[in-house]
């Protein structure tokens, strides 16, 4: 069989498996995936800023925020808004706090990349706590209607049955994940690696880095704005606590380094066994973090590279061990 | 014609002067060498010249037009290009992909998000075609960092040329090389840069003398002298300040 058949064949049943996975797993393990699903997205969206360009943020979840706040709000004052115009009004709060921070930001980078957007972070979390009349202040925006997924005239999909929602989540953030990895395959994508590993080198082949720095900068608040909608359809409900707590500006930072921040896939991993092991620890102690936070540790200690780094470490181990002498390839 | 020109440029750091109404004139196709010894300003020369500084006082300008202040991706883009005195490659990608990142930027391929890079077989085949020109076909998917440091410099060169410049400025080329991988450098260059104009700081005298149609020396961010080798060799002034007897 062809490597392209195998591909093939890999796609259809892994597209199999997420059609069956809400009636073989049940409600719980439904939810629990889509609760996966969105901070896959969100961590990938993260990691398009550090993995793939270079700039640590300390405050992406204003992004993630604003795409729930953005979609709650939308819900809770547009009567009969429908669904797909509800989750694009969250991308396009998000979108706009991302344009409004983006001629500062791409011009710096480093500390004062990760600390500007700490402090831009902390002032969307204390917004969201006074402004009140809005925000709700500590109760967030809750009880929204959640609209149901209709084509007039065709079909109407309600969207309060968990398994159809999962069904919407999983379409939405798919596209979403697809659309950010095709992205990091396209010239536009080598420009990005190219600003991360030598950004003055850049601008000596004729590109303009700020210009490229926006690009990404906006790709990844618009994306981290879908999984902050989706997340305000599922829980319905989105809080200061839940969205913009610098917990929630971390948790991609930690799922990245799990997973891996020298690969694309890296993060959805790093999700997926966040996922697991809090699932796990769950049943026997409330100190989730204890945990995951310990694990962390030890992911930076000894596989800074995450997961898939010590995948690629093992792999490149193991052809140098069964390699003819001189013939290693050296690791990518 | 002048390529490149500068008039009555001056630069300080902090109050500290390196360049001093430096008035330089490139001609179309010369290849003109900068020489002098440390801290006579010849990197901060390139710096304003390529735009990586604006200079404090005077004006550069690059085939007729005033480009003083402008940005280096703007200069790129009017046809200058540069290699740095530290080799300044993109360490963590393969040969092919810096290769192909200029090539990029020559096409103008900056903002394309719709196709993947990997079906631009007219991509593939022109940074294919830099690599053969420049023998590193072999190094094709070694990332630059592994490269021997003769052929990272080689590297670091063509990929100033890989956006096809009419004028190339580079900055000790063969810097820190042994004997024989400064003549490959040297073949490299003259390889590379035909029919382009080329301005080059270089130390090895050797090289110089062998590239360089003009000269210009650069002594304490003045220009003490500019002419052909011969001239240059025979200057009192210059023998007395940096070549000796």
């Amino acid at each position: 069989m062809t490597r392209r058949a195998v591909r093939w064949l890999a796609g259809v049943a892994a597209l199999a498996v997420l059609l069956a996975y809400p009636s073989l797993f049940g409600i719980y393990f439904t939810n629990s995936f889509v609760t996966f699903g969105i901070f896959a997205l969100y961590a990938v969206s993260f990691n398009l800023l550090l993995g793939f360009t270079g700039l640590l943020s300390f405050g992406h979840a204003m992004f993630f925020g604003a795409g729930g706040y953005g979609t709650a709000l939308a819900l809770t004052h547009l009567k009969g808004l429908p669904l797909l115009p509800a989750l694009a009004l969250g991308v396009a709060a998000a979108l706009a706090l991302g344009v409004l921070l983006a001629p500062l930001m791409v011009r710096i980078s480093g500390t004062a990349f990760a600390m500007l957007h700490l402090a831009f972070g902390q002032l969307m979390y204390v917004l969201a706590l006074k402004l009140r009349t809005i925000t709700g202040g500590e109760d967030g925006i809750g009880g929204f209607p959640i609209p149901p997924f209709s084509v007039p005239g065709v079909l109407s999909v309600d969207m309060k049955t968990p398994a159809n929602f999962y069904y919407f989540a999983v379409a939405v953030l798919g596209f979403s994940v697809f659309a950010l990895w095709f992205v990091t395959k396209t010239p536009f994508g080598c420009v990005m690696v190219g600003v991360r590993d030598n950004p003055n080198r850049v601008a000596y082949l004729g590109f303009r880095v700020p210009h490229t720095k926006a690009v990404v900068y906006l790709l990844a608040a618009g994306s981290a704005g879908v999984a902050g909608s989706v997340f305000a359809m599922f829980q319905n409900l989105v809080s200061a606590d839940g969205a913009l707590h610098v917990f929630v500006s971390f948790a991609p930072v930690q799922l990245t380094m799990i997973g891996g921040v020298g690969s694309f896939f890296g993060p959805i991993l790093g999700s997926a066994i966040f996922g697991v092991i809090s699932e796990l620890t769950s049943r026997y102690t409330e100190r989730v973090e204890l945990v995951s936070g310990a694990i962390l540790i030890l992911v930076i200690m000894y596989a800074p590279l995450g997961v898939i780094g010590m995948w690629h470490a093992a792999r490149a181990r193991a052809r140098a061990r069964f390699a003819p002498r001189g013939a290693a390839e050296p690791a990518r | 014609m002048n390529v490149l020109e500068t008039r009555d440029l001056s630069h300080d750091f902090d109050g500290l002067q390196v360049l001093s109404h430096v008035e330089l004139g490139v001609r179309r196709g010369e290849r003109h060498a900068i020489i002098g010894p440390n801290g006579a300003g010849k990197t901060t020369l390139f710096n304003i010249v390529t735009g990586t500084y604006t200079p404090r006082g005077g004006r550069v300008l690059f085939r007729g037009q005033d480009v003083t202040g402008a940005g280096p991706h703007a200069l790129v883009r009017l046809g200058m290009g540069r290699s740095f005195q530290i080799t300044s490659t993109f360490s963590r990608l393969s040969t092919f992909e810096n290769i192909r990142m200029g090539i990029l930027g020559r096409r103008g391929i900056r903002f394309n998000l719709l196709r993947r890079v990997a079906a631009m077989p007219d991509v593939t085949r022109e940074a294919e075609e830099v690599l053969r020109r420049i023998n590193l076909t072999a190094e094709r998917d070694l990332p630059a960092s592994l490269l021997s440091y003769g052929k990272h410099r080689a590297l670091e060169i063509s990929l100033a040329m890989t956006t096809d410049p009419e004028l190339v400025l580079l900055d000790e080329p063969t810097a820190g090389m042994s004997r024989d991988e400064t003549k490959t450098a040297v073949e490299l260059i003259r390889r590379l840069t035909e029919g382009r104009t080329v301005v080059i700081i270089e130390h090895d005298m050797d090289v110089v003398f062998s590239l360089a149609d003009r000269i210009t020396v650069l002594h304490h961010g003045e220009i003490l002298a500019t002419g052909a080798p011969e001239e240059i060799k025979a200057n009192r002034a210059v023998k007395d300040a940096y070549l000796g007897d």
